[in-house]
C-alpha cells in the first residue's frame, strides 16, 4: 500500500454511560468500542466486519463524529477531529460522508429528491440556483437515476433507487472518505449487486476512499482491499483481503469464515464448519483478558489473565491472539 | 424415492386491495417426500411465505383468499378439511417456525407454558409429564439450565436462544413435516450456523421432512435436496440441488447465481446484476413475468407465459428461450 494515509484512528474508545436512580448516577458503561486502531489509505476500501453489537457501526459514527468518542484520536487529512468542534469541525467534516443502511428511514419523506440531494449544498452554501440544479441532475445521472426524478418524493422509489438517492446525497459535497454502514443489507439479493457495482464504479471515477461496514463476508471479500474483523468492541484481526480470507490467524475469524454459506452444494459438503458455542457476551461486562475466550475453542489460562496485544505477525497482518 | 408426504397442485392465492386483486401465488405445485428437504428460494414478495401460509390456512381472510388448488398431506386435502381436523394436524403432523423469534412468542407467557402448549393440545397428557417432556426438548436444542429457564419470559432470551426455543416448540409433537420460514435471517452468521446444524441433526434423529424458505442461495446449497425458485408468485425453476447450481436454466436463477460473490473466491470480477425490479401483479400476466428484466427475451416471451417444462431429469424450468441461443449470448 503506497498511497498516503487518509484516516488514522488510534485507540478509539466509545462508552455509553448507564445511568440509574433519581440522581441518574453512572453505574456502568456499555463498552461499545474499546480501543480500536487502524489506518485507511487514500483510494482504498477497508472492510470492517463483525456480528451485530460488535461496535462496527459505532466505530463508523465515531469517525465521522456523529457519536463523539470517549477518547482516542481520529486524524483525518492531518487534523484530529476528536479535539475539534464548532466551525472548524464542520468544515473538515464535509469531506467525509456516510451512506446509511436503511434507505427507508434515512430520507425525509416530506422532501423531494431535489431538496434531499441539494440539502448538503444548501447547508454548506456551495452552489446556488441554476448551478445547484445542474449539479443535482449531474449527481442523479451519475448514480444511475433519471434526472426527471428530482421532482419526486422518496415513497415513489424502490429500496435500491432510494439507496442511490442516499449515495447521490453523500457525494454532493465531493467527499474524500465515505463511510458505508451496511449499504446493501436492507436490499433484495438481485438489487444488491446493482448497488455494489455502482459503489465500485464511483470509487474508480471519483477516487473515493471507503470504510465499508458490513456483516456479509462474501460481499466484503468482493469489494475490499483490506479487511478488519471486530469482536465485542475490539479489533481481533486486520490484513489484506487475500491473506485474511485465505489464511486467517484468529480463531474468531476462522469460525466466522467457516460459518458463511457458499452458494455451491459440492463446496458446502466438503466444508468443515467450526460451530462456536454460546452467544456473544454483554459489552457491559466484557470478559477479562481476551474477549473471545468464552467462545474460543483454543482458550487457555493466559487468555483469562492477559489481554492479547494487536501485533503485526507478518507485514500488514495484525492479530490479537495469544495462540496465533 | 420415499413416500410422498405433501402434494400441492395449482395453488393460487390473491389479496384484495383498493386497486384490485394482487396475485401473490399463481398456480404453485410442489411435492415433498418423507425425510426430504425442499428449499424454496426467492426475493421478498415472490410469494414463498404466502404459499406456505396458504397451506396451513394462516392467510388472513379478508383480504387474502386461497381461491384455487389442492394441498394433499397424505390423503387429506388441507384446503378442504374442517377447521377442527386442521387444528389437530397443525403443530402435530405439520409444524412451522418463523423468521422473527420475538414476535412469534407471546410476551406475557413463560417459555414453559408456550413450549408445553402443543403437547397439552394434541396429546392428552398431564401437566407434569408435559413439563418434563418440554425440559427434555429444551436440553435437546441446547438451552443451558433448561429446567430453570422454563420459567423465563421470551424477552429474557437472546435471538439465537429464542430461535432454539421456537424449534423446541415446533418439534415437541414430533411432526412429519417442518416448514421453516427464513428462521435464520434475523440472526448473526455464527448463530445461523448453530441453528442450521441443530435443525439438520434433529431432522435426522426424528426422520422428518422439511421445507426451508430463504432468500439465501448459500444456505440452500448446504441444506436442501431439491430446490424451487420462485419469482412473482410463479415457480420458475425446480431441480435437485446439485443440478440447479451447476446447470441453472431459467435466466432469473442464472442472474441470481451470477450476482453472488463467494467467500471462498478470490476473483474480483464485476458482479452480474439483474437490472430493474420485480413486477407487482395486479392481474395474472399473459406474458413471462421476468420479461422486463430478462437479457435473453425473445418475441414469444411477450405473447405467452411459459409453464414449467421438463428440461432434464427431475429438472423443470419456465422459459421460452432456447438454451443454445442463451449460451451463445452469455
Amino acid at each position: 500500500m503506497n498511497q498516503p494515509v487518509l484516516l488514522h484512528v488510534e485507540d478509539l474508545v466509545v462508552h455509553f454511560p448507564i445511568l440509574r436512580g433519581i440522581l441518574q448516577r453512572q453505574v456502568g458503561a456499555v463498552h461499545a468500542v474499546d480501543g480500536v486502531t487502524f489506518d485507511i489509505h487514500q483510494g482504498e476500501t477497508l472492510g470492517l466486519v463483525g456480528e451485530s453489537g460488535c461496535g462496527k457501526s459505532t466505530t463508523g459514527q465515531a469517525i465521522i463524529q456523529l457519536q463523539r468518542p470517549t477518547s482516542g484520536k481520529v486524524i483525518f487529512e492531518g487534523s484530529d477531529l476528536v479535539k475539534m468542534d464548532g466551525e472548524p469541525l464542520r468544515q473538515t467534516r464535509r469531506r467525509m460522508q456516510m451512506i446509511f443502511q436503511d434507505p427507508y428511514s434515512s430520507l425525509n419523506p416530506r422532501m423531494t429528491v431535489r431538496q434531499l440531494v441539494g440539502e448538503p449544498m444548501a447547508i454548506y452554501n456551495t452552489l446556488q440556483g441554476k448551478e445547484r440544479d445542474e449539479r443535482i441532475e449531474y449527481l442523479l445521472t451519475m448514480v444511475g437515476l433519471d434526472r426527471g426524478f428530482a421532482k419526486r418524493y422518496p415513497h415513489e422509489f424502490s429500496g435500491g433507487q432510494r439507496q442511490r438517492i442516499g449515495i447521490a446525497r453523500a457525494l454532493a459535497l465531493e467527499p474524500s472518505l465515505v463511510v458505508c454502514d451496511e449499504p446493501i443489507s436492507a436490499l433484495d439479493v438481485s438489487i444488491q449487486a446493482q448497488v455494489v457495482n455502482l459503489l465500485e464504479d464511483l470509487q474508480k471515477k471519483l477516487g473515493l476512499t471507503y470504510l465499508m461496514i458490513a456483516h456479509d463476508l462474501s460481499m466484503v471479500r468482493h469489494i475490499s482491499d483490506r479487511v478488519a474483523v471486530m469482536y465485542l468492541g475490539v479489533l481481533v484481526e486486520l490484513a489484506d483481503r487475500k491473506i485474511l480470507y485465505n489464511s486467517p490467524l484468529h480463531p474468531y475469524t476462522q469460525a466466522l469464515l467457516s460459518a458463511v454459506p457458499i452458494p455451491d452444494p459440492k463446496a458446502e459438503r466438503r466444508r468443515q464448519r467450526i460451530i462456536l458455542q454460546g452467544d456473544v457476551p454483554s459489552p457491559i461486562n466484557p470478559p477479562s483478558g481476551c474477549r473471545f475466550r468464552t467462545r474460543c475453542p483454543l482458550a487457555a489460562q493466559v487468555c483469562v489473565e492477559i489481554v492479547p496485544e494487536f501485533v503485526e505477525k507478518s507485514p500488514g497482518h495484525f492479530v490479537a491472539c495469544h495462540m496465533a | 424415492m420415499t413416500d410422498l408426504l405433501l402434494d400441492v397442485q395449482g395453488l393460487e392465492t390473491r389479496f384484495k386491495t383498493r386497486e384490485g386483486y394482487v396475485h401473490a401465488v399463481n398456480g404453485v405445485s410442489l411435492q415433498v417426500h418423507e425425510r426430504e428437504t425442499l428449499g424454496i428460494v426467492g426475493e421478498s414478495g415472490c410469494g414463498k411465505s404466502v404459499t406456505m401460509m396458504s397451506l396451513l390456512r394462516l392467510i388472513p381472510s379478508p383480504p387474502g383468499e386461497v381461491f384455487a388448488g389442492k394441498a394433499f398431506y397424505r390423503n387429506n386435502d388441507l384446503l378442504k378439511i374442517s377447521d377442527d381436523e386442521l387444528r389437530r394436524m397443525r403443530g402435530a403432523d405439520l409444524s412451522m417456525i418463523f423468521q422473527d423469534p420475538m414476535t412469534s412468542f407471546n410476551p406475557v407467557l413463560t417459555i414453559g407454558a408456550q413450549v408445553t402448549e402443543p403437547l397439552v393440545i394434541h396429546h392428552n397428557i398431564s401437566k407434569v409429564d408435559a413439563f418434563e417432556r418440554a425440559v427434555e426438548m429444551l436440553i435437546l436444542v441446547g438451552i443451558p439450565n433448561a429446567r430453570e429457564r422454563m420459567n423465563s419470559y421470551p424477552h429474557q432470551f437472546s435471538g439465537g436462544m429464542r430461535q432454539r426455543v421456537m424449534i423446541a416448540m415446533a418439534l415437541i409433537c414430533s411432526p412429519k413435516l417442518l416448514i421453516a420460514d427464513e428462521p435464520t435471517t434475523a440472526l448473526d452468521v455464527t448463530i445461523q450456523a448453530q441453528i442450521i446444524d441443530l435443525t439438520k441433526r434433529l431432522q435426522d434423529e426424528m426422520g422428518m421432512a422439511m421445507i426451508w424458505i430463504t432468500h439465501d442461495l448459500g444456505i440452500i446449497a448446504g441444506l436442501a435436496d431439491r430446490v424451487l425458485v420462485m419469482y412473482a408468485g410463479f415457480v420458475v425453476e425446480e431441480a435437485a440441488v446439485d443440478e440447479l447450481y451447476e446447470n441453472p436454466q431459467h435466466p432469473y436463477t442464472i442472474g441470481l447465481l451470477g450476482s453472488l460473490p463467494r467467500v471462498d473466491d478470490d476473483n474480483r470480477r464485476r458482479l452480474a446484476s439483474i437490472e430493474g425490479l420485480p413486477p407487482v401483479l395486479m392481474e395474472k400476466p399473459h406474458f413471462c413475468p421476468f420479461l422486463n428484466r430478462c437479457p435473453y427475451a425473445v418475441k414469444h416471451c411477450r405473447r405467452e407465459n411459459p409453464s414449467l417444462l421438463q428440461v432434464g431429469p427431475g429438472h423443470r424450468a419456465a422459459c421460452w428461450v432456447d438454451p443454445n441461443t442463451r449460451n451463445e449470448r452469455a
